[in-house]
C-alpha cells in the first residue's frame, strides 16, 4: 500500500535529552497505533508530524508534501486533522461555534458548506443533540468528542490523535473506538495511546517507541507473535520471568523466557508490547 | 531521504484561490458577531442608544443648530469604545487563556490573520457606532426647527473613537498576555481624558473627543474646530495601532510595514495640523461677526419689522416674527403698531469657549436675538421685545427698575399657552413668587417681590380681561417711575404686600 506519511531519520533534542532518535516510518491508510511508555517520544513525534514542532534532522512528507518549506507546510496543514493530548477549549463557545471556528482556521470559507460540514462531524461524533450547548456545560467525554469533531472537520487525509481516550470511562472509550475506527476508513490515522486494547481492537499497524526510537513496526498480530512461547502459567512467581502477576484464578502469568516444561499460554498484544520494551531496555511495569 | 506518495489516500484539501483572504473575512464575521454580543458591548450600546433616545425626546432640543449637533455625537461612543477595548482584548487573549494556541498553530490560517480578523471586528463595532451616530444626527437634522450644517469630520469622531480604543485593546493583547492590563488601560484612558481635557488648545486635541467648555453656538464658518485634521489624526492613529498589532502577531509583511509607516505619517500630519490654532482670517471673521454683524447678515422684512440673521439662521426668522407679533398684539398705545429691528448677535471673538454676555443695543427699537432657540430662549427673547416696545431701546429696557416691569412681563409671557410656566422658565431661579432676575439675550431685568405679586394677580385674570385692562391703561402703566402699587391700582388689582425695591 502506498504510504500517506513517509518519515526518515527524524531526530529532535530537548536540551540534553534525545526526544526523537533517527525515527523512520511509513504510514498507510487505516489506523496505526503508536505505543510506548511515558517519555518514549510519542507526543514529540506526533507534534513533529503535525508540523507543530520542527525536527532537528531528518525529513518527512505527508500526502506528498514536504513541510520543510512554508508552502509545503501549509499544504500539509490543509490535509491534517490534529487532536492534541490536552486539547484546549473556549468554554463560552457552543460545540458548534468551536468546531465552526476551527473549520474557518482550516480555510473552509463557504459559510453554507462549512456549517454543513460542522453539523456532519458533530453528528459523526454523536454530539448532534448538544451542538448548541456551551462547552463549559459539557462533560469531559463530550469535550473530547468536540475536539475529535474539530480534528475531523474538513475531511483531512491524515489524522493525528494523541491519547484521545485518556480519562474516559469504559463506555466513553468504547464510543471513541467506534469513532476512530470510522475515521480510519479511507484515511490515515496515527493513534498514540497507552492502551494496548485500543491498538488490538482498532489498528491494522502498530509502532512501539521507547527512548525516542522506533522499537517495532508491524501488524498487531506480528507484535503479539513476538511473545509466542514466552508466556506461561505457574503456581508461584517465576524468578526467571521479566514480568509476572497473579491472575484472578490465583495462578501466576509470567512473561519472559519460560523454564523447560512450562505451561505455555496464548500470548496477547500486551505481552508482545512488554517484551518489546524489555528487549529495548525500557522499564517494564506489570 | 523521503519517499514521495504516488497515490494518496482520501484527502480533504481546500486549496481554494484566495483561501486565506476569504478565511479572514469569514473569521471577521465570526468575531464581529461575538464582539457585538459581548455583555459589556451590549450594555454600552444599550446605554448609548438609550441616552440618545432620551436626549432626542427633550422639548428644548427642537431647534438644534447642526454645527453643534454633530459634536454632540462624540462623547457617548467613548463608552462603547471602552467596552470594545475590554472585549477585543479578551477575545484576542482567548486562545492563550484557554490553551488552544498550540492546537491552532497547526491549522492553516496563521496567527496574525486571526489578529487581522479581530481588528476588522473592531471596524464592525465602529460601523455600528457610525449607524447610531447617523441616526442621532439624522434625528436632529430632521427636526423642523433645525438650522446650520453638520461636519462629516465631526460625525466621524465617534466611530473613530471606537476603532481607536478597540485597536488599542488588540495591540495591548499582543504586547502583554494578561487580561488584567485592559481594565488598567481603561482607567489610564479615563485619567488621560481628565488630564488632557484641561489643557490648552493644542493639547486637548490629542484626545479622541474634544468637548467645548460652553454651549455657545456659532455660525459654521466661525467654529474654528480642526475637525478634518482631527479625524485624520484619529484614523491614522487607529490604523497605526491595528497594523502594529498585526506586526506583533507575526504578520511581518512588506505591505503591513508600509501601511504602518503611512499610518504614522497620517497621524503626525493630522496631529500637527490640528494643533495649529486659529488662523488670522478666522480671527478677523469672528471679530466682524461680533462687532459688525450687519456686514455678514442678510435682512428680511415681515409685517413692517426687519429681521437680520446670519445666513444659516434664515429659516428661523418665521419663529422670531411669530413671537414679535404676539408680543406686539398685547401692547397698547403706539407700541401696538411699533415696528422693530431684530438683530441676531453672537460673541464669536473667543470661539466656542467664549460665553461673554452681549451688551444691550442702543439703537431705537432694535432687539437682540441669540443663536440658540427653543425652550427658555423663547420667553427670554419675548421679554427683550417687550422691553424695547416699552422703553424704546434695549439699553433703556434693561435698566427698567419700576412698575413698568408688570406690563413688560405681561407682554413677554401673556401670550404663552401656560404664562405661569413661561414666567418660571424666564426667571433665573425658576421661581414664580418673590423677587428674581429675568433673563434676556443681553442683560437681564430685576423683578421685585411686589412686581411679581401684581403680575401673578394679572395672570390669574381671564386672558382677555387682563389684556383689556393693560391696553386701557397703557400710557400710565408704561410711564417711568411708576410703582408696583400704582400699577396694581391702575389694573384694578389688590395692592402688593411685598418689597418693591430694586437692586442698586
Amino acid at each position: 500500500m502506498t504510504p500517506t506519511v513517509s518519515a526518515s531519520g527524524l531526530s529532535l533534542r530537548y536540551g540534553g535529552t534525545r526526544a526523537l532518535d533517527e525515527v523512520s516510518l511509513r504510514l498507510t491508510a487505516g489506523v496505526t497505533g503508536l505505543l510506548g511508555p511515558n517519555g518514549a517520544g510519542k507526543t514529540t513525534l506526533l507534534r513533529v508530524l503535525a508540523t507543530a514542532l520542527p525536527a532537528d534532522q531528518g525529513a518527512f512528507t505527508v500526502l506528498g508534501h514536504d513541510p520543510a518549506t512554508a508552502r509545503g507546510r501549509q499544504e500539509v496543514r490543509r490535509r491534517l486533522g490534529y487532536l492534541p493530548q490536552t486539547p484546549g477549549f473556549h468554554p463560552d463557545f457552543t460545540a458548534f461555534e468551536f468546531v465552526d471556528y476551527v473549520a474557518i482556521l482550516k480555510e473552509i470559507t463557504d459559510r453554507g458548506a462549512r456549517h454543513r460540514e460542522v453539523r456532519r462531524v458533530l453528528d459523526e461524533v454523536g454530539l448532534a443533540d448538544v451542538r448548541g450547548k456551551r462547552i463549559r456545560k459539557l462533560s469531559g467525554g463530550m469535550r473530547q468528542r468536540v475536539a475529535l469533531a474539530a480534528a475531523l472537520a474538513g475531511d483531512p487525509g491524515f489524522l493525528v490523535l494523541d491519547e484521545p481516550t485518556v480519562g474516559l470511562d469504559p463506555e466513553q472509550r468504547m464510543r471513541f473506538r467506534e469513532m476512530i475506527a470510522g475515521a480510519g476508513e479511507g484515511r490515515t490515522v496515527l493513534l498514540s495511546t497507552h492502551q494496548t486494547e485500543d491498538v488490538a481492537m482498532l489498528c491494522h499497524r502498530v509502532i512501539v517507541m521507547a527512548g525516542g526510537r522506533v522499537r517495532f513496526e508491524g501488524t498487531p498480530a506480528e507484535l503479539t507473535a513476538r511473545a509466542a512461547g514466552r508466556v506461561w502459567s505457574s503456581t508461584e512467581r517465576d524468578s526467571g520471568a521479566r514480568a509476572g502477576w497473579r491472575t484472578g484464578t490465583g495462578s501466576f502469568r509470567n512473561v519472559g523466557d519460560p523454564p523447560a516444561g512450562a505451561d505455555l499460554l496464548e500470548p496477547t498484544l500486551e505481552d508482545g508490547y512488554l517484551l518489546t520494551l524489555d528487549d529495548a531496555g525500557a522499564e517494564v511495569t506489570a | 531521504m523521503t519517499t514521495l506518495v504516488e497515490k494518496p489516500a482520501v484527502s480533504g484539501t481546500r486549496n481554494e484561490p484566495g483561501g486565506a483572504f476569504k478565511a479572514v473575512l469569514a473569521l471577521t464575521l465570526f468575531e464581529s458577531r461575538r464582539l457585538l454580543t459581548r455583555i459589556p458591548v451590549l450594555l454600552a450600546f444599550t446605554v448609548y442608544i438609550g441616552w440618545t433616545v432620551w436626549r432626542a425626546g427633550r422639548a428644548w432640543g427642537d431647534y438644534p443648530a447642526l454645527q453643534d449637533a454633530d459634536r454632540a455625537t462624540q462623547g457617548a461612543p467613548m463608552l462603547v469604545g471602552l467596552a470594545v477595548l475590554l472585549s477585543v482584548n479578551q477575545a484576542a487573549l482567548r486562545s492563550r487563556r484557554h490553551g488552544t494556541e498550540r492546537h491552532f498553530a497547526v491549522l492553516v490560517l496563521p496567527h496574525w490573520c486571526r489578529t487581522v480578523a479581530h481588528a476588522l471586528s473592531v471596524a464592525a463595532a465602529a460601523l455600528v457606532t457610525a449607524v447610531c451616530v447617523a441616526g442621532q444626527f439624522g434625528r436632529e437634522a430632521m427636526r423642523p426647527g433645525a438650522i446650520g450644517q453638520g461636519s462629516v469630520a465631526e460625525l466621524l469622531v465617534g466611530p473613530l473613537t471606537v476603532l481607536l480604543f478597540g485597536l488599542a485593546g488588540l495591540l495591548v493583547a499582543g504586547l502583554v498576555r494578561s487580561a488584567l492590563v485592559a481594565p488598567l488601560l481603561v482607567v489610564l484612558f479615563l485619567f488621560l481624558f481628565l488630564f488632557f481635557s484641561g489643557l490648552d488648545y493644542g493639547g486637548r486635541w490629542l484626545l479622541p473627543a474634544v468637548e467645548e467648555a460652553t454651549s455657545n453656538t456659532l455660525p459654521s464658518d466661525l467654529m474654528g474646530r480642526p475637525a478634518a485634521w482631527h479625524a485624520l489624526y484619529l484614523a491614522g492613529l487607529a490604523l497605526l495601532l491595528g497594523l502594529v498589532a498585526v506586526l506583533v502577531a507575526g504578520g511581518r509583511k512588506p505591505a503591513v510595514f508600509a501601511g504602518a509607516a503611512g499610518a504614522l505619517a497620517l497621524t503626525l500630519v493630522g496631529g500637527v495640523a490640528q494643533s495649529a490654532g486659529d488662523s488670522p482670517e478666522l480671527v478677523k471673521a469672528r471679530e466682524r461677526a461680533t462687532v459688525h454683524p450687519e456686514q455678514v447678515q442678510s435682512c428680511v422684512r415681515r409685517d413692517g419689522s426687519t429681521y437680520c440673521a446670519f445666513p444659516e439662521w434664515g429659516p428661523r426668522v418665521g419663529d422670531w416674527a411669530a413671537v414679535v407679533d404676539r408680543v406686539r398684539s398685547l401692547a397698547g398705545g403706539s407700541a401696538h403698531e411699533q415696528d422693530v429691528v431684530v438683530r441676531q448677535r453672537v460673541d464669536a471673538r473667543y470661539g466656542l469657549s467664549g460665553d461673554a454676555a452681549l451688551d444691550p443695543l442702543k439703537r431705537p427699537h432694535e432687539v437682540t436675538v441669540g443663536t440658540q432657540w427653543g425652550g427658555n430662549r423663547v420667553p427670554e427673547f419675548s421679554a427683550a421685545v417687550a422691553g424695547v416696545l416699552i422703553a424704546g431701546d434695549e439699553k433703556a429696557a434693561t435698566s427698567i427698575c419700576d412698575g413698568r416691569i408688570v406690563p413688560l412681563m405681561w407682554l413677554a409671557v401673556g401670550w404663552e399657552s401656560d404664562p405661569l410656566d413661561a414666567l418660571r422658565r424666564v426667571r433665573l431661579n425658576d421661581t414664580v413668587t418673590g423677587s428674581d432676575s429675568v433673563l434676556q439675550p443681553t442683560n437681564g431685568l430685576y423683578m421685585t417681590e411686589a412686581q411679581t405679586e401684581v403680575l401673578r394677580a394679572l395672570l390669574d385674570l381671564p386672558r382677555a380681561e387682563a389684556g383689556a385692562r393693560v391696553e386701557d391703561r397703557w400710557d400710565e402703566l408704561t410711564a417711568p417711575k411708576i410703582t408696583a402699587a400704582r400699577a396694581a391700582g391702575l389694573l384694578g388689582l389688590p395692592a402688593p404686600e411685598g418689597e418693591d425695591k430694586c437692586l442698586s
